[in-house]
């Protein structure tokens, strides 16, 4: 009996200390970004104001029907592009304006996902991409994740960003988000609650997913279904004006694209040409490829402003960088007319298993000496 | 043989028709399918002697995939560009008539790292010299030329590929080259044009024919340029064949533009050359060549400068990354790899030594030193592409051996690269991963 007594104190006395070890074994379970104002689990401070940042305005203890708590951050996207960007976003960093510059990034191994609650004010405010990790700098985050575009409700919805397989052991950026004038011309105003990154051992890694057909580059203006940013612009850059959203006899919808090349060779180059990218600015250096593989064409529907204009080259693919596009396709010289046509670009045989560069022009002085101002509308991946 | 075969089969079915038993004519008629066997393993030895003394030339294997044989045996492209240009001199130094023989010395450093093949772009016009650095190559290291024709690719004021007697020139200007040297041991086979391709867009070099300039639709131009090049190609690829079926005719191309064209014009052709520089990787490449051109594949001319143009200074750790990378890819595609598209013979990579006349080809005073601007720029070759205006590519600095100013034997000195070790090893000991290396440090 007193034996029996003694191993029931030693298995009481060991439990906790057990259950300390597996605890401790497990490591945490979630890791917050933030909750409420001055919660005192938050992280990291929604300091990173990037591109149009004189269009955001930032409340970040609104009490408009928080998700939980009594807070959570309202953000109004005026889409005015203030710096002329197009674009305007925020990130949540540690400390406050580190933009890689200075230490002091989380070692966050063990989280398979970062989730967060957001919500729109009317509906249909449109996120372009959430981010995790991706700030560069003498410290740089150890991951680059992307998700997007969102399209909100007006009521709160969980959304999750995958990071199985990543690699979490330094991260400044913890979380942002992207959105564009393109996607929200009257502006956005949205609400964010609840950011945290979490442990979920049931969680699989995300495949690269192929994506299903067709997959629009240029739709409409503000269209969700746009893919790939006309951030490219090659050669005498000068000389291009890009306006997204013209309203000039549009071949379907609202808008399309007019391009002004002046041929003025204002670099020197006396070519210029302008590559869609994912994401902006990637010339290979992002691992950030769409796998297209169940495209077997892109078309494309042009117009010339007086017919003639002689474009090079129209091109799928073909950024070469650490992270390559896996093949290229291309058509030209095209001699415009100045009525809306469709081209095709034969993708058979090719492998679009990993696209940055969705769709380019290029085009000349030699040939367009006047230069040339010339529409493009419906560009797509079938 | 046959008659004798005859004679004896005659005596014996004699001798046997004196006995008349059933037995012998079942003996006669086992006999006559000995004869058949042992005549069938006969043609067939003779058939393969008959292949092996043709010297040089492509298998194709059951499972489609393409493989060079020599000798009647496999043979791997190992090689490099080969344009020994001495520092201080410019592209039109005669270094065949060199009397220190640079191919001598750099020969033995080929063997040593284990090169067996060099390329040269276009034969010297003294062929007695020519004779003497491919029979030198050879008969002291192994080492086999590939020997091009620029198919008047640098005519002033340009390539006109539509023009009759131009034809007749750059026709006979190859025949020449072909009936020269075909006998030579050390020759490997033949590489007709570089980039010329490239002239059919108007990139460089463009050209044009009355034919051509009376269509309207420049897409249409580019199209009948195209036919027009690839079929005179095709023509020479005949005459070279009729004149020596014992070496293959490649097609020098860069990338593979116009290829869907040659697919239809230039069928003649035993090999595509390639010119690429992608960087790492060659990505879809050797898919791609076989869904439009379906031809065993040459790397005639791939690699990485080793300077880094953002740093600017020196890097011979992302040359060997790159180089090593290449190479993986290589053997990956080599006929027999279930990974690959079966359709690589080899490389030969730009290039063995360092040019310094490069950057500025009319100035005697930049020949003598290595210049460090960068003249163009590939996004492929990300590791510098940081630099000034992008321009991350430096010509000068190519080689996998740097050249001394100091000499040695009469020549430069020659310095290996961490690259020539790099390949040297992989030669050895060919592995290839997905992920070929680990970046560079």
């Amino acid at each position: 009996m007193k034996k029996l007594l003694v191993v029931l104190l030693a298995l009481t006395l060991m439990a906790p200390v057990v259950a300390v070890a597996e605890d401790k074994a497990a490591g945490p379970k979630e890791f917050v970004v933030y909750l409420d104002k001055n919660a005192k689990d938050n992280h990291y401070i929604p300091s990173g104001w990037m591109g149009d940042y004189g269009d955001i305005k930032m409340n970040d203890q609104s009490a408009d029907s928080p998700h939980t708590g009594t807070t959570s951050i309202q953000f109004i996207y005026s889409g005015k592009q203030s710096q002329t960007q197009g674009w305007a976003g925020v990130y949540w960093q540690n400390p406050a304006n580190n933009w890689g510059n200075k230490k002091g990034g989380f070692d966050l191994t063990g989280m398979t996902k970062l989730t967060f609650w957001a919500r729109g004010a009317k509906g249909g405010e449109v996120i372009q991409k959430v981010m995790v990790g991706g700030i560069k700098g003498t410290y740089p985050d150890s991951l680059m994740v992307e998700m997007g575009p969102i399209e909100l409700t007006d009521t709160w919805k969980q959304y999750t960003v995958n990071l199985v397989g990543k690699d979490l052991t330094y991260v400044n950026g913890a979380f942002g988000w992207t959105a564009t004038a393109d996607l929200n011309p009257n502006g956005a105003t949205f609400y964010i609650d609840d950011i945290k990154f979490e442990s979920d051992a049931s969680l699989k890694p995300e495949g690269k997913k192929q994506q299903a057909m067709p997959f629009y580059i240029y739709a409409d203006r503000s269209s969700v279904v746009n893919h790939f940013i006309p951030s490219g612009w090659m050669g005498d850059y000068g000389d291009i004006k890009f306006d997204g959203s013209s309203k000039e006899d549009a071949y379907l919808g609202d808008t399309c694209v007019k391009v002004v090349y002046s041929g003025k060779a204002t670099q020197g180059a006396r070519w210029a040409g302008i590559f869609w990218q994912n994401p902006a600015n990637n010339w290979g250096s992002v691992d950030s490829g769409f796998d297209l593989s169940l495209a077997s064409k892109l078309t494309f529907w042009a117009r010339g402003a007086v017919g003639g204009e002689r474009i090079e080259e129209f091109k799928v693919g073909g950024i070469m960088g650490e992270f390559s596009d896996s093949d290229s396709a291309t058509i030209g010289p095209v001699l415009l007319t100045k009525e809306w046509t469709q081209y095709t670009i034969d993708l058979k045989g090719k492998d679009m298993s990993y696209i940055i560069g969705g769709f380019a022009w290029s085009a000349n002085v030699d040939n367009n000496p006047e230069g040339a101002t010339f529409y493009l509308d419906e560009i797509k991946f079938e | 043989m046959w008659i004798i075969t005859r004679k004896a089969q005659h005596s014996i079915w004699m001798r046997l028709s004196l006995s008349d038993s059933k037995k012998t004519v079942i003996n006669i008629a086992g006999y006559r399918r000995f004869l058949l066997v042992a005549c069938s393993v006969l043609l067939v030895f003779i058939l393969s002697a008959c292949q092996n003394s043709r010297g040089v030339y492509i298998q194709k294997l059951k499972n489609q995939h393409y493989r060079l044989m020599v000798g009647g045996r496999p043979y791997i492209v190992k090689g490099v560009c080969y344009n020994p240009i001495p520092i201080g001199s410019n592209h039109e130094y005669d270094w065949w008539s060199d009397p220190h023989k640079p191919w001598i010395a750099d020969g033995k450093l080929m063997k040593e790292m284990g090169v067996n093949t060099i390329r040269l772009y276009q034969a010297h016009e003294n062929s007695k010299e020519v004779k003497q650095v491919i029979n030198d190559l050879y008969k002291l290291y192994g080492i086999r030329t590939l020997l091009g024709d620029w198919l008047g690719f640098w005519e002033y004021p340009c390539p006109f590929y539509g023009d009759k007697k131009f034809q007749e020139k750059v026709m006979q200007q190859v025949t020449e080259m072909v009936s020269l040297y075909k006998d030579e041991p050390g020759v490997l086979g033949w590489i007709l044009g570089n980039e010329n391709n490239y002239s059919c867009l108007g990139h460089v070099n463009p050209w044009s024919s009355p034919e051509v300039d009376s269509e309207p639709d420049p897409q249409k131009q580019k199209l009948m340029r195209a036919k027009i090049y690839y079929s005179f190609v095709n023509e020479i690829s005949k005459q070279v064949h009729k004149i020596d079926p014992h070496h293959p005719v490649g097609l020098g191309n860069g990338e593979l533009v116009g290829l869907d064209s040659a697919n239809k014009f230039c069928q003649d052709v035993d090999f595509v050359a390639c010119i690429i520089y992608r960087g790492k990787t060659f990505g879809n490449l050797f898919k791609s060549l076989r869904m439009t051109f379906d031809k065993p594949l040459l790397m005639a001319e791939f690699g990485a400068d080793c300077y880094d143009a953002y740093l600017k200074k020196e890097d011979q750790n992302i040359q060997a990354f790159f180089l090593q990378s290449q190479w993986a890819q290589i053997y990956e595609n080599l006929a027999n790899n279930k990974s690959g598209a079966g359709n690589c013979i080899g490389g030969t990579v730009f290039e063995w030594t360092d040019e310094w006349w490069k950057h500025n080809s009319d100035d005697p005073q930049g020949w003598k030193i290595q210049d460090t601007e960068s003249s163009w720029s590939n996004g492929s070759y990300y590791s510098d592409i940081r630099a000034e205006g992008n321009k991350n590519m430096n010509e000068e600095w190519f080689g996998i051996i740097a050249l001394g100013a100091e000499l040695e034997n009469g020549i430069n000195k020659r310095i290996p690269r961490k690259a020539y070790y790099v390949i040297r090893e992989f030669w050895k000991n060919p592995v290839i991963k997905k992920t070929p290396v680990k970046k560079p440090r």
